[in-house]
Formats: C-alpha cells, structure tokens, sequence
C-alpha cells in the first residue's frame, strides 16, 4: 500500500513537504535526495535504523540545519526555512532530539524565553513570569515540575516534558518530534500522545520518530520508512517483521548471529549492591562466555553503571569482584590493568581521539608494555597495531593516517582493536551501533559473539530493545538506577524490556 | 592507495605534513626577518649580530618550552613572569655571588620554580580551576612574596652578583659559539626527543587532542598535566638562572616581557592554543623570528611602547591566520 | 490543606530555590560580613574606637575602581570568558584622564564621556575578535592588554598629569561616602541587565552556547556586547582610579586584571559561565579591599599585598571547588 509523495498544490496540497533532501557531514551522506510529505490532520511516524536520516531530516524542516540540495514546500509552496526562528514564522516548531534548555536557568526562564512578561521600564517580571509558567504546566496536567527550580535539577524525563511543553504552548500548525519518548515511562508517553491527538484533531500536522514499534502502531496514521539517507515509501499499515526488513535491508534472522553456547562458568565481574550518584544497590554478576545485556529508558543510570565498573565515575557504596576477589577501581587505569575495557557511546569525544592517527590509538592504551624506560619502541608498536588491523580487517590507508579519515564502522572496529591488544576480558559495550550503518553493525555483533566464545565476557547496553533482546544471554532492565528486572533467553522480547522499562513508580503528569 | 602497505613504524606526527610545513614556514619567516633587517640596518646579519640575537632568543625559547608544554594540552601558564623573576632574585640572595654556593643556589631556585609549577598543576590537575585563574593568582603569590621578602629588592643579600661561575658560563663560549646557545641547543634536542618519542609526549598530545578519550584509554591525565606545569615552573626558573648569569644582577620587573613574549613565540611556532598540535621546534623558530623582529624594529628607532604593542599585534594576526576555533557543525 | 498552608509552604519553597540557586551571592555577603565584623574588630584593637564615616568614606573610594572593573570581568565571565585586558583599559583610561581632563566643566564632562566610548571601542575590538573571529577570549585579551598597555604608555610616558580637585571630589568626595550612590547606581545597572533580553542573551550564551543559539539567540551578538560592556566599565573604573590618585599612572591599572578576577571569584560567579550575581561582585569587592585593610591593621608590610590577593584567589577558587563537589554528591 505505497504511496509516492504527493505533487499537488493550492488547498490540497501537503501541509509540509521535503523534496529532494541532501545532506552531508563530513562526506559521511546523511540525507541522499530523501522526499516525505504529510498532510494536515495526520500524526506521520518516521522510522528507521539510527543514522538512517530521520534526525537529519526533521532538522532541515525545523530550520536547524541547511540542506545542501533539494526544497522544502509548506502547503505547496516553496520556503527558505534557514533558522529556527524561520521555521516557526511558519508555525513549524521542533521539539529536537538533543534537548535544548538552559541547565542554570528556572523551567519558567526556559519555558518563557524571549516571550518574557515585562514590567516597569520594559524589564523582566520575574514573579509574573513564574506565575505564567505555573499556569501552563497546570493547564497542561503537570503538577510533579516546579516553575521556579533550576532545570539542572530535572530527571532527564522531566527535561524531556518541559521541551515538549515549550513548544505546544506555541499551539504549532506542524509539530515535530524528534525520539520524544526515548526517556519517557508509560504515563508520561500516554499524556504525549493524549497532545498528539488534541492537535491532530484541529487539523494539525504531527511528524514524530520513535523506536518503540507499540507506540508507532498506536498513534500513527502514517509511516514513512527511511534506510541509508532514503526514503523507502509511505505506508498505512505495515507488520512490524516487514518494517524491520525494510529497516534493515534484511531478514530479521540473518542480522543477528546465534548467540555462542553458555556454559556454567565462573563470574568473571560482580557488583554487589553498588551504589553512586545516579545508581542505587545495582547488583549483576557476569560470566566467562556471557552476553549480559541492560537495557532501560533513557537517563536511568545506565551510563552511571557502566562509568561506575570502569573507575571512570565514582561509587559510595557497593563492591566489585573481578575474578571472585575484591577490587578497587578508582580509575580507568586500574579498571584497565583489571582486564576491563569499555567502549562509550560516543565514539568521537569519549572513545578515539580523532586527529590522531590510527596507530595511535590503537596502542594508546598498551603504551608502558611498548616502552622501555619511558622511550616508545617504535617497531614493537607498528607490529602490535598491524597484526590488529589484519585481524580486525580494519579498512585503513595505513596506521598514519588520521582515524577521523575512516568510516564510522571502521572507526569503531579501531576502538574495539584496542581493548583486543590491551588483552581485556571484561568489555563492557555501550550503546556501540548508534549511527552506524547496517552492514557494520553485522560484523560488531559477530565481533560480540565470537568475544564471548573465546571466553571473554560482554556486558552491553544499548538504547535498541530490538538488539538486546536477539543478542543477550540475559537483560537487566534499569530503571531509576536500580536493576527493575531480569530477563532470560530464550524467549526475551523488545516488547517485553520496553514494558519493564516504562513501568514507572513516581509520575510526572496526571 | 589502499594497497599501500601500511608503514612498521610510526612516531605519531599529527597531521605530519601540515605541521612540518608550519614549522618549515617559521625557519623561513625568521630568515626573512634577517634579510630585511639587514637591508634597513646593514650589518644586522652579521655573524655576531646574529649570534647576539640568537642568545636573547634563547632565554625567550626557554621561558617558551614551558609554555609550549602546557598550550599542548590546551592549557597556559601566566604565573611565568613573576617565577623568572623570583628565581634571579632566589640565585643571587642564596648564593650571594659565591661560587662555593652555587651549586646549592642552582638547585634551590629550579626545585623553586618545579615547586611553583607543581602547585599549580595540582590545583588545576585535581580541583578542575581553569588554568588561566590559577596561574595568574600564581603570579600574584610570587610577585608578592618577591617584593615582601627582598623588601622590594632593599635587602642586603640583593645587591649581590650572580656566582662567577653562572656569569661564565652564560657569556663563555665553546668552539665560538656563546654557551647560552649551545644551552638552548640541548634543550631543543631534549624538549623535541621527549615529544616525539616518548610515553609522556605521547600522552601529552593524546590529553591535548582529547582529553577525556584519553582518561578513557587509561591515560594518567592528571598526572601528566601536572607534571607539565611543573615543567614549565622549571623553564621559567631555567630562563630567570641564565637572565641573571647574564646581566650579573637581579632587578624588580625583569620577568615581565617574557610572558608576551613565550606566548607570541608559541604562537608564532605554530602550536595550536587550543592543544594537541605542534611541536617544540616551531616554537624555537618563533622565538628567534619575535627577536629579529623587534631588534629590526628597535634598530629603526622604534620606541619602548612599540614593543608592547608589537607583541600583541603578532599574536593576534597569527592566531587570525591559524589560531581559529574549528568551526562546529 | 488550608489555603494559609499553602501560602506559607510555596514561600518557604521560594526561600529555599532562592538560596539554591544563589549560593555564591549567598557566601560572599556572608564574607562581607565576616569581613566587615573582623575590620572593626582589628580597628578597636588598635584604635579603641570603632570606624567611622572617615573609614567609610576612604573604604568606598577606594573600592570604586574595583567595584567597576569588577562587574565588567563579571559580563565576560558570566559567557565563559575572561577577560584579561581590564588592567590595559584602566592604564588607558587612567592615561588620557590625567593627560586631557582640565578645570572646566566642558572638558571635565566631554573627555569622561570620550573616554568611556574608548574604553567601550576596546572593548568592542575585544569582543569581535572573539565572536567574529572565533577566536579564545584569554589569547585574545592577552594580546589587547599588551597592545593597550603600549598605548597608555605612549598617552602617558612618566607618571604626572594631574585630576581637577573638582573632578576628584565629585567621583571620590573624601569628606563623605557620596560613592556609596555609585555603587548603588552598579547595583542597579546589575538588576536591569539581568532583566533585560541582553541579560537573557549573554546569560543563555554562557549556559549552553548550542542550545542559547536553538532558542533563537544571537550569540555572537550576546559575547561582543559582553566584552564592549566590559570595557566600558573598566574604563569608568580607571576614572575612578585616577580621580583617587589625584594625577595619572599608565601603569596602575596593570594589578586590576587580577584583583578583577579576585572581585569574581569571591562574589561567588562560576567561572565556567551562566551563573552568578553582580550583586555578589560588588560584595567580592568590597572584601577583597577590607581584606587589604585587616592586614594594614595587622602591621604586614603592602609590598606583599598581591601575595596575598592570589592567595584569596586560591583559596577561593579551591574552596568554590569543594563546595560545588559537595553539592553536587548531596543533591544526587
């Protein structure tokens, strides 16, 4: 039941469309010549694999980001929306994926800025402001925010609502949202799309991105399925099995290995009842051969957990075992001569250090065993990061060149090559296939299995439930810092860590 | 192109060819400054003209090594001028131009200016200041602590004259070349080994690049900062030993020029203020570029406030050319 | 509930958010009053009287410059910034103040006004070469104080000129605290900006420059006219410092880059930007002068007053470090 966009004008025309979109960054193309439209009244879900387009896209319609080809139409007529403040002149507002509130200003100043009430000699009323804000949150069914905090002070699901506040308070013609519910726990998702609903009622155009295939079939007239920067077609009903395939370019079985044999082997990494800021009486045990999943909404101490095991965040409580004897890790270093490694999300700022050159960072870590007295021996480091780089079949002019010149899959194999060199047993994964394309994503999983058939254990978080659930021997769902359950293989579901995820003790809205 | 056989070994040179083409422009531009010196004031590339000017350039390049340690991680040292100064006036009051106590003077006034370094490194290493605060309440505490305990230079002790043995050897020669120089030429040779091909020079690039990826890949990066600063405290001591060998005495202010002075030659050098690009080799070439510059300047009769005005005018075109903040997307 | 209840609950819950969200106000008029209760402590000790009008008066003259030069670190920093140039405005300032300003009411007026848009102008310079030229705030004013230093130098080559009694006793009356107004009128300037869009720019630029940027702030405009506010203030500040001596000095205002930033750290503003009160700079200021006072009481010789204006610079540094650690591990 495909659809082409529409090439109609006048009043039928789309409310908004995008024709042609390119962008690029860095020679990576993130949006090859996409086209999408939606109408008026519609609640239009796009989907796709991350790094697909779909940021990229709603940042060119929201007027963040310039396209290097292609218009955007709004009504059937072409706009230059070239800033935000562009693109809500023409009742376009954005609700971004990267949240954008001031930490160190009140929710009222981030709610009200620039439509500040004024007072005496055109200046601030800042009581009247607070007053303003109040106001809006109650009309809107929050009651668990206060006006007058700091938005610093905000769980990151509370930060999440005021962004979204933000912007209905503008009663937007065309409403973007970008992965809104990433942090969200079920209450608060019901109150998003009871808005959703509202506005799509009084002829308003709502374009959304979720992972959450439930919630998409929930609230969705549309689905516009992107792969590669392309748009894939438009659909009204589409199963779930379909989309994924159409996601991913492939069969649902062939894109995740079988998970390697467990057998009852000796943990390998405890935590007992750890405790730290953001994390609170986290205890796991992992296992030689084991792929330990963790999953969970956004902001519930996962990043804290994995930090917190790699010395790399602080604990004030709790211990950790590392081949059943106690250890302690005060920083990576030490988690590093322990045989731990962890791979960050973001492998540009926290994992490589990209101007450098691949033979750099493939040995950084390993530096003392490849010097004497302090003098780097040269020889013994080229063959150590070449012997790597065949092994990992790293696609690389040579161990020189700068790391930033790779692909972002070759980039990340790097980051991996490096905790193979330093001998690490412990990987501890976070969320590692954000941004990267579907092919490499095959050979990191691969990777994962074949680590924990040579008897190295994996502990991985990742922000795709899709993922956790076809690769993990067990998953820990978090929520609010603690382990809110387990889940064994065989037999997990994404449906069923979503549903532990999103159960929610303390609500923000009702 | 992806045939190419990947090389056995690597010294990490970041960006090889554009640093070594920045640091080959400085060499020129130096030697530049002496053809047209020599054109307005003939005489002025004459061997010992050149030697007199090299000399000055390598107290410059001393102070300037430190420097050049801590712009490689992003970071900079104000506290130079007072911790040279202090360190003149540390050698003369503690050895009171003897030579028996010169070797205990020496040794004083570096572990003085380590110590120095050291502190501020630990306060910006552990406590996260930003460097810029904390080396210039520095410089405050040794300004002050030099003027209160000298008396502002009253004191008996500080009339006195460097050791013999420190003025011989800063204005002695070997094989015609002054030993300052020769001094300079080592600390190059040192400063550039440890760079290039060390564990610490490495983790120094890797903090300046990244400093977080590096904690990460289990770099000590408190450590390492740290001890840069130390480092630096220790050049600028280093600088304010020879100064006073030079001039026999210490005198209040003598630290002041080098603080413009280390910034412009890093600057100038081609190392990037916001860290992990650069070398010590470029800085050395800056150092000796700022000097003919301004000794062309001075022999054309340019006042004493020019050279103030000079300082900043070149480091702001250099940092216009290539100082600029990448643009983020 | 009762309706009263409530009242009381959300006054107590203002209270509270009030002294959160302004800790650093909160500890600097709490030194102020540390240090005014020590002054007059060390003053009986040696006077067996308690200060006066006399002290006052002196205390607030000659915190003016600092009070001025202060709140302009205070804009640069509130972006992120610093800005180092302060003393080589001040020097210039002072310079052209002693070199130009004659007995008349014309020149007296005409030259204040001419050197207050100078110090604007540098300031300006300042801010365009770091928002339009993208370039760091600290090499950038490393590089003006040099240059405006020199210029100072060449308004002013020796000490001398001179300051029409006149003009002195209008901005620093030594007879009465009439500067008080003065800083009365700075707290006010603090109060207007911080309700102003400007306020709101260069206060969302200092937060989060991406995210002020998103909200559809101007953010280069935000940090050049924090800058050019900057040097407009410095320059008033070397006014000040001029009608104090009486006669011009191109090189006193060199200490200020550091008392200025002494004045920041003690009102409690972040030096990483988006947070702070001009209010609480004001206090820095007047404690760090009360603390050159209590020691001129405790017989420590001057010489060693920029000693210690690093060691409180230090120390306030460090303990602001520790307090905002320890925060931070409390409210999580």
């Amino acid at each position: 039941m495909s659809e082409g966009p529409a090439t109609a004008s006048g009043p039928t025309a789309p409310a908004i469309e995008g024709i042609k979109l390119s962008r690029a960054f860095g020679g990576v193309q993130a949006l090859a010549g996409a086209s999408f439209s939606a109408r008026r009244g519609e609640v239009h879900a796009l989907v796709g694999e991350n790094g697909a387009g779909k940021s990229t896209l709603i940042k060119i319609l929201g007027g963040r980001l310039r396209a290097d080809a292609g218009e955007v139409r709004l009504a059937g007529g072409t706009v230059e929306l070239d800033s935000p403040d562009a693109a809500h002149r023409h009742g376009v507002w954005t609700v971004f994926q990267e949240l954008t509130l001031l930490p160190w200003m009140t929710v009222a100043e981030n709610l009200l800025i620039r439509r500040e009430p004024r007072g005496a000699f055109r200046l601030i009323d800042r009581a009247r402001m607070a007053k303003e804000a109040d106001a809006v949150l109650a009309g809107l069914g929050i009651h668990n925010i206060d006006p007058r905090g700091l938005v610093e002070d905000l769980s990151l699901a509370q930060q999440q609502i005021v962004e979204i506040v933000r912007v209905i308070v503008q009663d937007p013609d065309i409403l973007l949202l970008d992965e809104p519910t990433s942090s969200l726990g079920e209450n608060e998702v019901e109150w998003l799309f009871g808005l959703i609903r509202d506005l799509s009622s009084r002829n308003k155009c709502i374009i959304f991105t979720s992972h959450r295939w439930k919630e998409i079939t929930d609230v969705a007239d549309r689905i516009t399925i992107f792969r590669n920067g392309g748009e894939l077609g438009t659909f009204t009903e589409i199963d779930e099995n379909r989309a994924v395939t159409l996601m991913t370019g492939q069969q649902v079985d062939a894109l995740y290995p079988e998970r390697p044999a467990l057998e009852a082997a000796r943990p390998l990494l405890e935590a007992r009842a750890l405790n730290g800021p953001g994390v609170s009486g986290v205890s796991l045990t992992l296992r030689r051969g084991e792929i330990l999943g963790v999953g969970g909404l956004a902001g519930h101490g996962h990043r804290e957990l994995f930090f917190s095991l790699f010395g790399a965040a602080p604990t004030t409580g709790g211990e950790i075992l590392v081949n059943e004897s106690k250890v302690r890790i005060s920083n990576p270093h030490d988690a590093i001569g322990l045989g731990i490694a962890l791979v960050p999300e973001d492998r540009k700022t926290e994992g490589l250090i990209l101007p450098m050159s691949v033979g750099t960072n493939l040995t950084l870590a390993i530096l003392p065993q490849l010097s004497a007295l302090g003098v780097i021996r040269g020889g013994h480091e080229g063959r150590a990061a070449l012997n790597m780089v065949g092994k990992l079949k790293i696609r690389t002019p040579g161990l020189r060149n700068p790391v930033h010149q790779l692909s972002g899959g070759n980039q990340q194999k790097v980051l991996l090559a490096r905790w193979l060199l330093a001998d690490s047993h412990i990987v501890l994964l976070y969320d590692v296939t954000r941004g990267v394309d579907v092919a490499t994503k095959h050979e990191i999983y691969e990777l994962m299995t074949s680590l924990a058939r040579e008897g190295r254990a994996v502990l991985f978080y990742s922000s795709d439930a899709e993922e956790l659930a076809h690769l993990s021997h067990r998953v820990l769902v978090m929520r609010e810092g603690r382990i809110a359950a387990e889940l064994a293989a065989p037999g997990i579901t994404a449906e069923d860590i979503v549903s532990a995820a999103v159960r929610e003790a303390t609500s923000i809205v009702g | 192109m992806t045939g190419k056989t990947p090389f056995a070994q690597f010294p990490d040179r970041i960006g090889l060819t554009r640093s070594v083409r920045r640091i080959v422009y400085v060499y020129l531009a130096a030697i530049v400054v002496f053809a047209v010196g020599q054109v307005v004031h003939p005489g002025f590339a004459r061997l010992d003209s050149i030697a007199a000017i090299l000399t000055v350039a390598s107290f410059v390049g001393l102070v300037a090594a430190g420097q050049t340690f801590v712009v490689l991680i992003g970071g900079i040292d104000l506290s130079v001028p007072w911790v040279l100064n202090a360190a003149a006036i540390l050698l003369v009051t503690s050895s009171l131009g003897q030579d028996g106590r010169a070797v205990y003077a020496l040794l004083l006034t570096l572990g003085m200016g380590a110590a120095a370094g050291l502190v501020n490194g630990v306060i910006i290493a552990y406590l996260g200041v930003p460097a810029v605060v904390v080396t210039l309440a520095m410089n405050g505490i040794m300004e002050g602590l030099t003027l209160g305990l000298s008396g502002g230079m009253t004191c008996d002790s500080c009339a006195s004259y460097a050791p013999p043995f420190v003025q011989d050897a800063v204005h002695g020669n070997l094989f015609g070349i002054p030993t300052a120089l020769i001094l300079w030429v080592v600390v190059i040779a040192g400063v550039s080994f440890v760079l290039s091909f060390t564990t610490f020079g490495r983790k120094t690039y890797a903090i300046g690049n990244n400093a977080k990826a590096s904690y990460l890949a289990g770099v000590n990066v408190r450590l390492v900062t740290m001890l840069l600063y130390a480092l630096s405290g220790f050049f600028a001591a280093l600088a304010g030993i020879l100064l006073v060998g030079f001039g026999g005495q210490a005198s209040l202010g003598m630290g002041d020029p080098y603080l413009f002075q280390s910034i412009a030659a890093v600057v100038i050098g081609g190392v990037y203020v916001l860290g992990g690009r650069g070398h010590y080799l470029g800085t050395a070439a800056g150092a000796v570029t700022l000097v003919a510059l301004v000794s062309v300047l001075m022999a054309m009769n340019m006042p004493d406030y020019g050279r103030n005005i000079i300082y900043g005018i070149v480091i702001l075109i250099l940092l216009l050319l290539y100082g600029r903040e990448e643009k983020q997307e | 509930m009762s309706a009263e209840a409530a009242i009381e609950r959300r006054r107590t819950r203002r209270l509270t958010h009030f002294l959160a969200q302004n800790v650093g106000l909160v500890l600097a008029l709490a030194m102020l009053v540390m240090a005014v209760v020590l002054y007059g402590a060390a003053y009986w000790i040696e006077q067996t009287a308690l200060p006066g009008m006399f002290e006052l008066t002196s205390t607030v003259n000659n915190t003016m410059a600092l009070v001025l030069c202060g709140m302009g670190q205070a804009f640069v920093v509130v972006t992120r910034g610093l800005d180092l140039s302060v003393g080589g405005v001040m020097d210039l300032a002072n310079a052209l103040a002693a070199v130009h300003i004659k007995d008349s009411v014309g020149s007296m007026v005409g030259w204040s006004l001419a050197i207050l848009a100078i110090g604007a102008l540098l300031g300006l310079v300042n801010g365009l070469l770091v928002a339009v030229g993208r370039l760091q705030p600290i090499l950038v004013t490393l590089a003006t104080l040099s240059i405006y230093q020199g210029l100072a130098i060449r308004v002013l080559p020796q000490p001398g000129g001179s300051i029409p009694p006149v003009y002195s006793s209008v901005l620093v009356n030594p007879n009465w605290p009439t500067a008080l107004v003065y800083v009365l009128v700075v707290a006010l300037i603090w109060y207007a900006f911080r309700r102003s869009s400007l306020g709101v720019s260069i206060f969302a630029l200092g937060n989060d420059e991406q995210a002020a940027r998103a909200n559809g702030i101007d953010t280069v405009r935000a940090q050049i006219a924090a800058f050019t506010l900057s040097g407009l203030m410095s320059a008033a500040a070397g006014l000040f410092l001029a009608a104090t001596a009486t006669a011009g000095d191109a090189t006193t205002g060199n200490g200020f880059t550091l008392s200025s930033i002494v004045a920041v750290v003690l009102g409690g503003m972040n030096l990483f930007g988006g947070r702070g009160s001009g209010v609480g700079v004001i206090a820095g200021a007047f404690v760090t002068t009360m603390i050159v006072n209590i020691l001129f009481f405790s017989n420590i010789d001057p010489l060693y007053q920029s000693f210690y204006e690093g060691l409180f610079l230090v120390i306030a540094v460090v303990l602001g470090a520790l307090i905002s650690r320890l925060m931070r591990r409390r409210s999580r």
